[in-house]
């Protein structure tokens, strides 16, 4: 017990200090964090707006209205940012591996996929959480939601099932290059597969994706499933009211199986040149 | 016979065929992930459609051809041009670029097109096979639209080529770019009518966006295709694409002169 | 300090056709080898010593460090560092080693050359009152303290190998790798480096693994060599040992006063060119006294000059031997 809190003390503060140092990364280069702040609100809160032109044509989809689909897309949003800030890393595993810039991480005391992730914490995913936050706000305010005590911890505990979830994913798509040896560059292909299936109702898709999306890939626990719950809409498969803490106990599912196949593929691992 | 100069651009083109087929990964990977895109994008209309008709007579059926072609489309738009044009200058190898007996924007045309050779076979046609196998045959509304289609679609490769080398050109002079090209993307993704078609949007931005460049890289080639505006009216906005082609050509053939000669100056 | 037992490195490589066909065939079948990057090295290091590393490019001589350093995980056979196995237990082991490799540094680009120290204390868990000590030593040794506040990416290349070389003592290790630290350093930093290496060798009794190009280094440096090439030792020892073995042989330079050429039986004739003869003879048979002498006795002398076989030519014969073989 001692040691898994000194453990634990030792990781805080290390991302502690990794955290200054990206802000004063952010202070070093101002111009940079103008552009995100302009390029990704635009990105989703477009995003959002075309799809509300969509909908409002036909009133409905799947029997979710306009408010509906906004709770929904705003915490897809959210943990999309959320994963962002921690887990974009894995997005370019590929060219790492591929650049023989695990070497460094490898001949420190500490695990490799902690330090991929962790020294370089990507402050700049916040801009991606000002839309996030602002259509959920608003899907909140269209759908009546209550902020209880057991509404928010629900809240709480499906981000960060879902973004564990994200950034499993991300792992498993990049650990791939260490079989391949090439730089797959998943991250667009991912964002795009995220945004279709946690943004909208998987309900929107034949059974047998759902199913995939709910069983095997765990993507429908990221947001559909605990959203529904929350909204109180009918799902395929029901959670039984358990739904945020499945999408908890997914996330950490996910992220044990990225690491397990992670650390096989570090084996594989053939730093550059010779 | 070929002349000297187009031999050397057929040889960039070339390498760029085989350095695009080199990583079989990438490219399974790739229509994978298109593919998956374009079956759920499939789905969301159907699901929003479900047996009604749209008001100027659109179906869910229109909307399946509408998305396998958009897929189909965004391969022939994929440019290198920005990307090229940062690298270069970020490197500093702009200058070395600039010294090669070729034109520097000749040459990144030439990469381009040989991408594109090699997207052809490697994307479009795997793509277009699998939306027919997954979603229908996404056939044209009519044979004598084919021509029509094919010009079109033509001037839209040259607005996306233009619009691109053009935001690529920024590089010169702002340090960084890569949100600007993201903002470039997005309001291409999302206002050129390649995922939701503008006929959605409220009348005065529809006013709005008929007037930029945006839609008539997407919007027009798959009215076109699907048949969805009368005969007069697509004559009507194919000269505005036109229009277009020429104002952008004049801009890039501007800016071009003159971050060249910044270059120049500067000693890149 | 450091055992190599039976350490054998393989890769798989896939081969890639020629040309637009073979691009297009290798889509959808390649052919894959098997290529021995290591083959089977023994060889221990003691505490204290400093060992320089050499071999042409592609000699296995990088993938062997990359093992010794948990980079990379051995086919077969183990590297044991204060016994023990690195592959196995690399977070615990990696903690006695530090290491620098010259073309790339672990220094954060952005940011003030402190910051990445801070950063490194956290990770290595070292006390305040330690870091503070050692960071004194590294000042005394390479003048680190002034740049402390100065961010990475305005440094020199020189500096930023100082800088890289404190980040890999910080945690005082018991062995320190330098992977071509020199390459591309001028003289007065090259000085400081090799400076650095044998003070913290025989302060601190810090092990020290180098491999270099640069032959000043190892004369300088190392008082062992390991030589290695297509993945096997091809030599090991001390460096005078080495050559008395390879290259028992000196040269003898003589200039007379005419342009005549002697000739003596237990020396060979190099070159003859003007009035100048160099002449070659085993150490063992002859003294170079001995041969003025001789020569002389032939012919009246303007000048001479005696060169001992240089580790160039040991280097430059270790390589011939196993393209020889």
């Amino acid at each position: 017990m001692k040691k898994v809190h000194f453990c634990l003390a030792h990781h805080l503060r290390v991302t502690m200090y990794t955290i200054k140092m990206a802000l004063l990364t952010i202070i070093e280069y101002p111009s940079n964090i103008l552009g995100w702040l302009i390029s990704n609100p635009i990105q989703f809160l477009l995003g959002f707006a075309t799809i509300k032109f969509a909908v409002e044509q036909f009133g409905e989809i799947n029997g979710w209205d306009y408010g509906q689909l906004a709770f929904l897309y705003g915490i897809s949003v959210i943990s999309h940012a959320l994963s962002m800030i921690f887990f974009v890393q894995g997005w370019f595993m590929g060219y790492y591996v591929i650049d023989g810039a695990f070497d460094r991480f490898l001949t420190r005391p500490m695990s490799v996929l902690y330090q991929f992730f962790f020294t370089n914490i990507n402050i700049f995913g916040f801009t991606d959480l000002i839309p996030g936050i602002l259509v959920f706000l608003y899907g909140c305010v269209q759908t009546d939601f209550a902020f209880t005590v057991s509404n928010v911890l629900g809240i709480i505990v499906m981000l960060t099932g879902a973004v564990l979830i994200r950034g499993g994913i991300y792992i498993l798509l990049g650990s791939t290059s260490f079989w391949t040896k090439s730089a797959n560059d998943f991250g667009q292909f991912t964002q795009e597969i995220f945004d279709k299936t946690t943004m909208y109702p998987l309900s929107m898709y034949p059974e047998a994706m759902q199913l995939i999306l709910t069983f095997l890939i765990p993507i429908g626990w990221v947001s559909f499933y605990p959203a529904s719950e929350l909204l109180g809409m009918k799902t395929l498969c029901s959670s039984g009211g358990m739904g945020v803490w499945i999408t908890l106990a997914a996330g950490i599912a996910t992220m044990l199986a990225a690491g397990l196949v992670f650390q096989t593929g570090l084996k594989k691992y053939e730093s550059a040149g010779n | 016979m070929f002349s000297s100069s187009f031999r050397k651009y057929l040889f960039i083109c070339k390498t760029r065929i085989i350095r695009s087929f080199t990583y079989r990964f990438d490219v399974f990977g790739n229509i994978l992930m298109q593919t998956i895109v374009m079956v759920t994008t499939a789905f969301f209309w159907k699901a929003l459609f479900q047996d009604e008709t749209f008001r100027n007579g659109i179906t869910a059926d229109n909307m399946m051809t509408y998305t396998i072609m958009s897929s189909v489309l965004s391969v022939l738009f994929t440019t290198g041009v920005e990307r090229r044009i940062q690298e270069s200058v970020e490197k500093g190898s702009i200058a070395i670029d600039l010294m090669r007996p070729v034109n520097v924007f000749g040459m990144f045309f030439a990469e381009d097109l040989g991408n594109l050779i090699a997207l052809l076979f490697q994307n479009l046609l795997p793509i277009l096979l699998l939306g027919s196998l997954l979603i229908k045959v996404p056939t044209i509304v009519s044979v004598s639209a084919i021509p029509m289609f094919a010009v079109s679609v033509i001037l839209s490769m040259a607005i996306n080529w233009l619009t691109a080398a053009i935001f690529g050109m920024w590089a010169f002079t702002a340090i960084s770019m890569d949100a600007l090209f993201q903002v470039k993307k997005h309001l291409i993704r999302l206002l050129s009518g390649s995922i939701i078609p503008i006929w959605f949007f409220p009348k005065w931005l529809a006013g709005i966006l008929n007037a930029l460049p945006f839609v008539y890289i997407y919007q027009l080639p798959l009215d076109i295709y699907i048949g969805s505006a009368s005969n007069e009216e697509i004559q009507g906005r194919m000269l505005i694409q036109l229009i277009w082609v020429l104002i952008l050509a004049a801009l890039f053939y501007l800016f071009s002169k003159k971050s060249l000669k910044k270059v120049l100056v500067q000693g890149g | 300090m450091i055992t190599v037992r039976d350490l054998h490195k393989e890769y798989l490589v896939s081969e890639k056709g020629k040309g637009l066909g073979g691009t297009l065939k290798s889509l959808f079948r390649n052919e894959k080898k098997i290529i021995g990057a290591v083959n089977g090295l023994d060889f221990h290091v003691n505490k204290g010593e400093i060992v320089g590393f050499i071999g042409p490019n592609g000699s296995g001589k990088s993938t062997t460090i990359k093992m010794m350093t948990g980079i990379l995980t051995p086919t077969s056979g183990e590297v044991l560092i204060d016994g023990r196995n690195i592959a196995r237990y690399r977070k615990e082991t990696v903690r006695k080693i530090g290491v620098v490799f010259g073309q790339r540094t672990q220094l954060n680009w952005d940011l003030r050359l402190e910051e990445t120290f801070e950063l490194l204390r956290r990770i290595y868990q070292i006390e305040k009152k330690d870091y503070l000590d050692i960071l004194e030593v590294m000042d005394s040794i390479l003048g680190i303290g002034e740049l402390l506040d100065k961010p990475v990416r305005q440094m020199s290349l020189g500096q930023r190998v100082k800088g890289d070389l404190t980040a890999a003592m910080l945690h005082s290790p018991k062995v320190l790798f330098l992977d071509e630290p020199t390459i591309g350093l001028d003289a007065g930093s090259k000085y400081a480096l090799r400076k650095f290496i044998k003070e913290i060798n025989t302060i601190r009794g810090t092990t020290v693994i180098l491999t270099t190009h640069d032959l000043g280094d190892i004369q300088e440096l190392c008082e062992r060599l390991i030589i290695i090439n297509n993945g096997v030792m091809m030599d090991d020892g001390n460096l005078s040992e080495i050559v008395e073995r390879i290259a028992p042989y000196r040269t003898l330079t003589v200039e007379y006063y005419d342009s005549i050429v002697p000739t003596h039986p237990k020396a060979e004739i190099l070159s003859a060119a003007d009035n100048v003869v160099r002449y070659k003879f085993m150490k063992r048979e002859l003294t170079a006294a001995r041969l003025i002498s001789d020569l002389s006795s032939l012919h009246p002398i303007r000048d001479v000059g005696i060169e001992e076989a240089g580790i160039d030519d040991i280097i430059r014969i270790a390589y011939a031997k196993t393209v020889q073989s």
